[in-house]
């Protein structure tokens, strides 16, 4: 393998990391920031999402298509939910969690044994290109453009919309914004609903790559925790893009030069390493950091 | 007040306390005549029950090793079977090198408390010297098993021995592997020529694991209600605050999540003791969901509780496995209903319920009257 070849595949591989952990985190830590609740179902958000996909694709509808309606399928389901339990456990942190994780079990399962252990896949679109005796395929490529617009797009709500203002008044000081006239449940629900749509339209976008099975979602679990752990829930945006950089750039040197089991570990000893010089993430070191920076 | 109260009120001194349901006399009196039944049982079971019996108990540990750090210290960890897997592993891979030479597996007791141990105390000192969100430390957990799920899994290839071990991939250790070297059960020699084998099958495995349990549930409620156990909850409540007290919390939570994993790896070694065989798959999300399901339904605030929830709940879980894939979907539900319905659990809410008809018809007003009196 010559050098180019190399790095363009090096570049490849952790273009397709960093996709993979920014569409498995996404809709976490779009949830964890807002609310501080980590949503045990985002798995199987991602899983619903993929099951749409697949189910509207080989229904005649353009691919997609199918994947916006995984999205917004997921998104729906985001809001019963929050509105019939996340809701219940405003303030506990650990009881949602719990909560959450019996109802990932109860959606996995339950897919499990209303539609078996695999439905049809859906073909990789785009075809693929090579550069020396490597191959490489474009829908990688798309899907990491996809990713970065998914974060473009939650940073531009949250910065222009009135939605977006509403909400980071009510992640800063909930009873101040209630007072303000913000109707902080609503929020609250859709915020949810938004992080389960992004976990779907992820889950629909990375169908195409992969079979989709009941357990799908799970699969992208450790590496989404790992990507909520190191970024910090205090600016979601940032957050995440710092976090994902740093833990691609380590997966993906790990996994060329060793394999991508040790890839996970290397994640995993960085994430350790990184939460015990900066406890609640990278996110919120920086802000203090900053706002130190403002005092002085 | 009658002297036969107040002599049994002093006896049970240490063990009860505020901090655990079911410190009345008519509960001690429960408590005896279920501890009487269990020594009996061998006589009334049948073989294939009291095998089976003996593995339900085995997950005893585990889930008081949960509901201690979750119910009493506010930490959830939700990879607590990491502790029960690597304790098994350790066990069986030390047990499978030196039983023949050593003919006990003291040695393989010792490496399976203490890997687990040493696992938690480096986990804890990063967690909660960092002073980690709980949210973080129970999905790290989450992540730490997991890893150690995949890693073990292909573990299949030849080179993957320890010595005469072979970790076998996603067969485990055990005669599946389809290699002639399987654990060994806890073999204890007290004496040159006073040897006891603990296999499944045998009463004496039976009786070491009612053993282990009373004495286990006994000296956990001492702990809670001695003053450290009373630290424990104030952190719970509030970490702050208690810091500010004095106390070095983090220092308090790293001891306590590490004999939550001692108490984890103990059901380990009791489960590959009684099987000779362990799996990846206690490291994966349905063994490490199951003790919290058993500690959040039971009642997380009451060691009591989460064992009668945890024996209540494995029984349960095995009725419903026959009827098929059926059983983690009813499991899930219990879950969420048991946390929305009744959040301090189900077994503590019925207790309070039969605590509140004992203070009204007087019984229960002996002990209680003895502690405020002094």
């Amino acid at each position: 393998m010559d050098t180019l070849t190399f790095i363009v595949s090096l570049l490849y591989q952790y273009a397709d990391t960093l996709a993979l952990l920014l569409l498995a985190a996404i809709g976490l830590i779009v949830i964890f920031g807002m609310m501080g609740v980590i949503n045990m179902a985002n798995g199987e958000m991602m899983m619903i999402g993929a099951y749409i996909t697949s189910f509207s694709y080989y229904a005649g509808i353009p691919t997609p298509l199918a994947v916006i309606f995984g999205g917004l399928g997921a998104g729906l389901v985001g809001i019963v939910i929050e509105l019939l339990i996340i809701r219940r456990f405003y303030g506990q942190l650990l009881a949602s969690l719990v909560a959450t994780w019996g109802l990932s079990l109860i959606m996995s399962q339950g897919a499990y044994l209303l539609l078996g252990p695999l439905i049809k896949s859906v073909p990789t679109p785009f075809g693929s290109f090579g550069v020396g005796d490597l191959s490489f395929s474009y829908y990688r490529i798309f899907i990491f453009a996809m990713g970065l617009a998914l974060v473009a797009a939650v940073w531009a709500l949250f910065a222009f919309s009135r939605f977006g203002l509403h909400a980071r008044a009510t992640m800063e000081d909930p009873s101040m914004a209630r007072a303000l006239g913000v109707d902080v449940k609503r929020i609250y629900s859709l915020t949810f609903g938004l992080g389960t749509g992004l976990a779907g339209v992820a889950g629909g976008l990375l169908a195409l790559t992969s079979t989709i099975g009941p357990f799908y979602g799970q699969t992208y679990t450790p590496q989404a925790f790992i990507t909520v752990v190191v970024g910090g829930g205090a600016e979601i945006v940032s957050g995440l893009l710092a976090s994902a950089l740093s833990l691609g750039l380590v997966k993906t040197v790990v996994m060329n030069q060793v394999n991508i089991l040790l890839g996970h570990v290397a994640m995993l000893v960085f994430a350790l390493v990184v939460i015990r010089m900066m406890p609640s993430g990278i996110s919120d070191w920086v802000e203090r950091r900053r706002s130190q920076g403002r005092r002085a | 007040m009658l002297p036969l109260a107040r002599l049994i009120d002093r006896a049970l001194g240490p063990v009860n306390g505020p901090l655990e349901t079911g410190r009345s006399p008519p509960f001690w009196l429960i408590f005896l005549g279920v501890v009487a039944v269990l020594v009996i049982a061998p006589s009334f079971l049948s073989r294939y029950e009291l095998l089976n019996f003996s593995n339900f108990l085995t997950n005893i540990f585990l889930a008081l090793g949960l509901c201690l750090i979750w119910g009493y210290a506010g930490i959830l960890s939700l990879g607590q079977s990491a502790f029960l897997g690597l304790g098994g592993y350790a066990y069986g891979v030390v047990g499978i090198n030196l039983i023949e030479a050593h003919g006990n597996t003291w040695l393989a007791l010792l490496a399976g408390l203490g890997f687990p141990v040493l696992v938690a105390a480096l986990l804890g000192w990063i967690m909660f010297y960092a002073r980690l969100k709980g949210v973080y430390v129970a999905i790290l957990m989450l992540v730490v098993t997991l890893l150690i799920e995949t890693f073990l899994n292909q573990t299949a290839g030849q080179g993957w021995s320890i010595g005469l071990a072979h970790l076998g991939g996603n067969n485990g250790l055990g005669r599946f592997s389809g290699v002639i070297r399987e654990p060994p059960s806890l073999t204890l020699g007290f004496s040159a020529d006073a040897m006891m084998i603990f296999g499944g099958k045998t009463r004496a495995f039976y009786y070491l694991i009612v053993g282990l349990g009373v004495v286990s549930y006994l000296g956990l409620r001492a702990l809670v209600n001695s003053r450290l156990g009373h630290v424990l909850v104030a952190i719970r409540e509030d970490p702050d605050r208690t810091e500010t007290l004095g106390y070095d919390v983090r220092r308090l939570q790293l001891g306590v999540f590490c004999l939550s994993a001692l108490l984890a790896s103990l059901s380990g070694i009791l489960y590959v003791s009684w099987g000779n065989f362990i799996t990846p798959n206690v490291f994966g999300v349905y063994y490490n969901i199951l003790p919290v399901i058993w500690v959040a339904v039971a009642g997380r605030k009451s060691l009591t509780a989460t064992v009668l929830g945890a024996v209540f709940l494995v029984w349960l879980s095995q009725k419903l496995a026959i009827q098929g894939d059926i059983a983690f979907v009813v499991l899930g539900f219990i879950l969420l209903g048991g946390m929305m319905l009744l959040p301090e659990g189900v077994i503590t809410g019925i207790g309070e319920r039969i605590g509140r008809l004992f203070d009204r018809l007087g019984i229960g007003a002996a002990t209680r009257g003895g502690r405020h009196g002094g």
